[in-house]
This record gives structure tokens, C-alpha cells and sequence, in this order.
């Protein structure tokens, strides 16, 4: 039997009949993805807001009738003072006090806003509203119509949620953990325990060695994949806007560049402890940088343009791309060249560094 | 024509307490043996004897001087050695999560072979462990076992490094049987050792070697003979562990 083919049967045996990490590989993935699913789930209420009208007139009627039809408010109305008290045990996000002087007289008057602002993540949301609510009241009043109106028609193609964003980026991580792990940490384990040194006086070719580790981690892998995608689609209900197929080459260009990097890592490394130091120093700032918890957008300004630069970020794209957008690879094409640069060069340098010879001994 | 030749073998390895400096742990051996013999290679540790058997086996470079097997050149080409040497490591771990029978088949697959690994596994008295694991094998189990991955490709010469440190009087002396078998089937058995008995029941020929270089050689009987301390009155009683403290002295090494 072909060598490759031999070795990619032994790593595949040996890799399933390990329980324990296929385990722990799905593990924090799945617990991740399914907290995240629960709680985007109530994420999804509408925010309630307090209404305390001092005017009661027609006009602030109006203007109530308003934000009561937009759907992203649920209203309470009542005196101010026990407003606050529910602004304050968090029951309200935000308490509006309209003013006595709120009438269709020439002069403006002014509406205040109470919330407490760090708690209140969507008030880069609310501000908005309220702003076009009194606008329209304001036209109504001065007979005034729109110059122009902005028709939004919501094609209901996918729903953006934490959730939405979380899956590819789980996905992206979950490929490098277990690619790496899947090269770097073995040949350290093979290589202590003096089984590569017996492979070595045997007649196989390190090609075969490697292709058949690389083939038994790569299968494996899609098969982990397979599971966790399952599990977001079907159980978490995580709508896949792109193709399947797509989203499957993009995982096994990013299985196929993780498992190269984890070879340069396991020929540097020459003992357990240093292995998992160095997979350590790649994974974590990826985990932080690459996009997989929050957006890029949201780091400092002089990070951004690094971190889009990082392998996981290039895999974490394109799978968000993928899943959530729906974007051809075509489209992706940016991530997919920055996929395949980073796979050269870990290749290059796999190839180098891992010297069968040095390696074994 | 010698089945194993080297000629001039020198390995150099870096210098623990001095940087940069280099020390020979082979320092010019010189060895040939002859098909069908088995062959004691002796010496305190880091004598130079593991380095000295790796460089026959091709698993590290040779860093001056030449060695063959069968007429190959182990440098130029070393997968044709490969194909004809078998090996037995001091270190005998194998993949844990694979059986015995599978092991042995992963090793003739190897050298493209296909056999029966139970036949094999029954020769070294393992067919009742042909389901388990390494690593719920016993020290004499696990030396056997390997002994057993290095004959799946019936080697032209076996390199057995340390084959009975740490087992009990009745697995060395079922190692040894098994060697002797080997042997009468015409194998070349290249062992190294520290264990003098092991020396003077299985070797043909012995080399003595001390600071990476052979200081004697020749078969047991000669060895004895030539360097066992004469007793002065009584009647001789020396034995190889008298030789092999005379030679390389009494001193403990690293």
C-alpha cells in the first residue's frame, strides 16, 4: 500500500481513539456558541423607555403615538420621580421628560433624556429614533412635507445577531485550535517518546509521514466542523446566507495553513512544556485580535490595521463572509489571498524547519 | 566481504560545559563483522556506543569516515540500508491508542510488505497480547515487542541496543534464547550491552569501547584470556566484568 495513504489510515485511527480531546476540541465551542445563542435570543426584546409628559397636550400625544408604533420601543408612562426608581433598578433604559412647554408654539423647547449611559448599549440606536420621532411631529405641525423619505425594505435575508457574528468566528477559532494542536503537539509527543526515531530507521519517506498526518488532521477536522456547524445551523438556528461548499474549501484552506504552522512550531519545539508556550503565543492575541469575539472596528485605531493582517482574521472574514453575508468567493477574494500567503509562507517555513533527520533524532 | 563495515566512523557533538567546542563522542572505529555472527559492542555510558549504532543504522549523520551494509553505503544510500537492517531502540514506545497487530501491520506496510503480525507476535510469545496496548505491556513484553517490529522486514542484520537492561533473570534469559534463534536462521546481530554475562553467553566477537574509541576486540574466550587479571596462587576466577573494569577503570561515569 501507498505510504501516504498507510500513514493517513494509522494517524486517523490514532486521532479518533483519542476521546478525549475530540472532546474537548468540540467542547468550548459548542459551550460558547450556545450561551451566546441563548442570551442573543432576549437581546432581541424591545427596549423598554419611560414617558413622563408634563405637557398633555395634543402635540405630546402625538409624539407618544409615534414611538409607540416604532417597534424597537415599549413604553411606560408616569410621573417622573417613580420613573427614575425603575430607571434605576434597571427595569427602564431610558426615561424621556417631556416638558410643560412642549406645545405647537413658535418657540423650541427642549426634551430630556435620563439614562444611565453606560448601561445603555443602544443608545447610539435610541437617539436616532427619538430625533425622527420629533422631526415627524414637527412637519405634521408646520405642514411641512419630507423633501425626502427613506423607504427601508428589509428583504429579511438574515438576521444580524451576536449569534450570527459569533458562529464563523468560533468556526475560524475552533479550525485553529485543532489543526494546530493537530501537527505542533504531536510531533513533540512522537518525537519524545522516540517514535519518530523509529519511524526514521524504517523506509518511510517524510513526505508520507506528513502527508498522512496532514490528510488524517484535515479529515478529522472537516468532520469537527461538520458537528459544530450542525449544531449552529440546525439547533441555534443560525441562518447560512452563502454556500456550503464555499464555507467548507474556506475551512480546509484554514485547516490546511494552521496545520503548517503547528509543523514549524513542533519542529522548533523540542519539549512538551515549550510546545504548548509557543501555541500559546500564537492563539491567544489571535483569539483577542482577529475578530472572533467582538469586530476589529472596536480596537484602537493603531491595531486595526495589524490585526486585519493576522491569519485567524483572514479565516474569521471570510467564514463571517460566507455565513452571514453571503459572499461568493469571488468576492471574498481579499481574505482568500491573504489565506494562501500565510499557507506559503508556514509551508515554506514547515518545510524548512521540519528536517526529518533533526526532527527524528 | 563483511556484512557491516566502518571505517574511521568519528561523530562530533557539541560540548556540554564549554560553548562552542566540540567533543568526539566517535572517535575513529573501525569495525567489521562478519555475516552470521553476533557482534557485543561494550563500554561504560557515553562510551560512544548508542552514537556509534546510529551511524550504522543511517539515523544520524556520520560525521567522518564511511560505513556499509550488505556493500551499501549508509550515507549515499540509505534507504536501500533501510530496507535491510532491523532495528530495536533503547527507547520502546510505540502510538499508544494502536494494538499490537496493528502496530506490526502499520510496520509491514512500511516496507510494503504483508504478513500475519499474529505469526510474528507468536514467535517473540506475544499472541496472547495481539489485542493490547504498549503500554500495558511489561518491561520484557515491551523488549520482545520491539524485537518483534524489527524483524517484520527479516533483516539482513538486527541492531539491538541494550536489549535486556531492567528485565528479570527469566525475560533476559527468553531474550537471549530468541537472539540465539535469530541467529541460527542466519541473521547478523549487531548488541550492545553492559550486562558482561549477556556478553560472554551471546557474542561471537566482542569491541570494548571507551571515550568513543574501540580499546579491544576479539571474542570473548581470547578477551578473557588476554586481559583477565592473572590471580597470583589461586586458580584463575577472573571473568569479562574483571576485563571490562581493568580496560576502562573503576571510575563512575556521567
Amino acid at each position: 500500500m501507498n505510504q501516504t495513504l498507510l500513514m493517513t489510515r494509522t494517524f486517523a485511527r490514532i486521532f479518533s481513539r483519542d476521546r478525549q480531546a475530540l472532546f474537548f476540541s468540540l467542547f468550548f465551542p459548542l459551550i460558547f456558541m450556545s450561551v451566546f445563542g441563548l442570551v442573543g435570543r432576549s437581546g432581541n426584546a424591545p427596549l423598554m423607555l419611560g414617558i413622563s409628559d408634563t405637557a398633555h397636550n395634543a402635540l405630546s400625544a402625538e409624539f407618544i403615538a409615534v414611538l409607540q408604533a416604532n417597534p424597537l420601543f415599549t413604553l411606560q408612562q408616569g410621573e417622573e420621580a417613580s420613573l427614575r426608581e425603575h430607571l434605576v433598578s434597571g427595569d427602564l433604559k431610558l426615561l424621556l421628560v417631556i416638558p410643560a412647554d412642549f406645545h405647537d408654539a413658535s418657540s423650541s423647547s427642549e426634551l430630556r433624556v435620563i439614562a444611565d449611559t453606560a448601561q445603555v448599549r443602544e443608545l447610539g440606536l435610541i437617539m436616532p429614533a427619538l430625533q425622527q420621532a420629533l422631526v415627524d411631529v414637527e412637519r405634521k405641525l408646520r405642514g411641512v412635507e419630507p423633501l425626502f423619505t427613506l423607504k427601508v425594505e428589509d428583504i429579511q435575508a438574515r438576521a444580524q445577531n451576536y449569534l450570527a457574528f459569533l458562529v464563523p468566528g468560533m468556526l475560524a477559532f475552533a479550525v485553529m485550535q485543532i489543526s494546530i494542536a493537530g501537527s505542533g503537539y504531536n510531533i513533540v509527543e512522537y518525537r519524545r517518546k522516540g517514535i519518530l526515531k523509529r519511524l526514521f530507521v524504517t523506509p518511510l519517506e517524510p513526505s508520507s509521514f506528513i502527508g498522512g498526518l496532514v490528510l488524517s488532521r484535515a479529515l478529522l477536522c472537516l468532520i469537527q466542523l461538520s458537528v459544530l456547524l450542525l449544531y449552529a445551523l440546525l439547533v441555534l438556528k443560525v441562518p447560512l446566507a452563502g454556500r456550503l461548499w464555499a464555507l467548507y474549501l474556506v475551512v480546509a484552506l484554514g485547516t490546511a495553513m494552521f496545520l503548517s504552522l503547528g509543523f514549524c512550531l513542533g519542529s522548533i519545539a523540542k519539549t512538551q512544556a515549550t510546545i504548548m508556550a509557543l501555541g500559546n503565543l500564537v492563539t491567544f492575541p489571535q483569539m483577542f485580535l482577529s475578530g472572533i469575539f467582538y469586530p476589529i472596528d472596536i480596537l484602537p485605531h493603531f491595531v486595526q490595521p495589524l490585526a486585519q493582517l493576522l491569519p485567524l482574521s483572514f479565516l474569521a472574514n471570510a467564514l463571517r463572509g460566507i455565513i452571514v453575508d453571503g459572499a461568493t468567493l469571488l468576492t471574498l477574494w481579499p481574505s482568500l489571498l491573504g489565506l494562501g500567503v500565510w499557507s506559503a509562507i508556514f509551508l515554506l517555513l514547515s518545510v524548512r524547519l521540519f528536517v526529518w533527520k533533526e526532527v527524528a533524532a | 566481504m563483511p556484512i557491516v563495515q566502518a571505517t574511521n566512523l568519528h561523530k562530533r557533538y557539541p560540548r556540554p560545559d564549554r560553548k562552542g567546542e566540540f567533543f568526539n563522542a566517535v572517535d575513529g572505529v573501525s569495525l567489521e563483522i562478519a555475516e552470521g555472527e553476533i557482534f557485543g559492542l561494550l563500554g561504560p555510558n557515553g562510551a560512544g556506543k548508542t552514537s556509534t549504532l546510529e551511524m550504522l543504522e543511517g539515523l544520524t549523520d556520520i560525521d567522518a569516515g564511511s560505513a556499509s551494509i550488505a556493500g551499501h553505503d549508509v550515507s549515499r544510500a540509505p534507504y536501500q540500508v533501510k530496507q535491510l537492517i532491523g532495528v530495536q531502540l533503547q527507547a520502546n514506545d510505540y502510538f499508544d491508542r494502536l494494538s499490537l497487530c496493528e502496530l506490526l501491520s502499520l510496520f509491514y506496510g512500511l516496507y510494503g510488505r504483508r504478513d500475519d503480525p499474529l505469526a510474528l507476535l507468536e514467535r517473540v510469545n506475544l499472541a496472547d497480547k495481539a489485542a493490547a496496548r504498549p503500554s500495558r505491556l511489561s518491561g520484557g513484553q515491551k523488549q520482545r515487542f520491539s524485537i518483534a517490529c524489527a524483524l517484520v522486514n527479516t533483516p539482513v542484520v538486527l541492531f539491538l541496543d541494550e536489549p535486556t537492561t531492567g528485565l528479570d533473570p527469566q525475560a533476559k534469559r527468553r531474550l537471549w534464547a530468541l537472539v540465539r534463534e535469530l541467529n541460527q536462521g542466519g541473521m547478523t546481530i549487531v548488541l550492545t550491552t553492559h550486562n558482561m554475562e549477556e556478553a560472554e553467553f551471546l557474542c561471537d566477537r566482542l569491541a570494548i569501547m571507551d571515550q568513543g574509541r574501540i580499546i579491544a576486540a576479539g571474542t570473548p574466550q581470547a578477551l578473557i584470556e588476554r586481559y583477565a587479571p592473572e590471580p597470583p596462587a589461586r586458580p584463575l576466577h577472573g571473568n569479562l566484568e574483571d576485563v571490562f573494569l581493568r580496560l576502562t577503570g573503576h571510575d563512575l561515569r556521567k
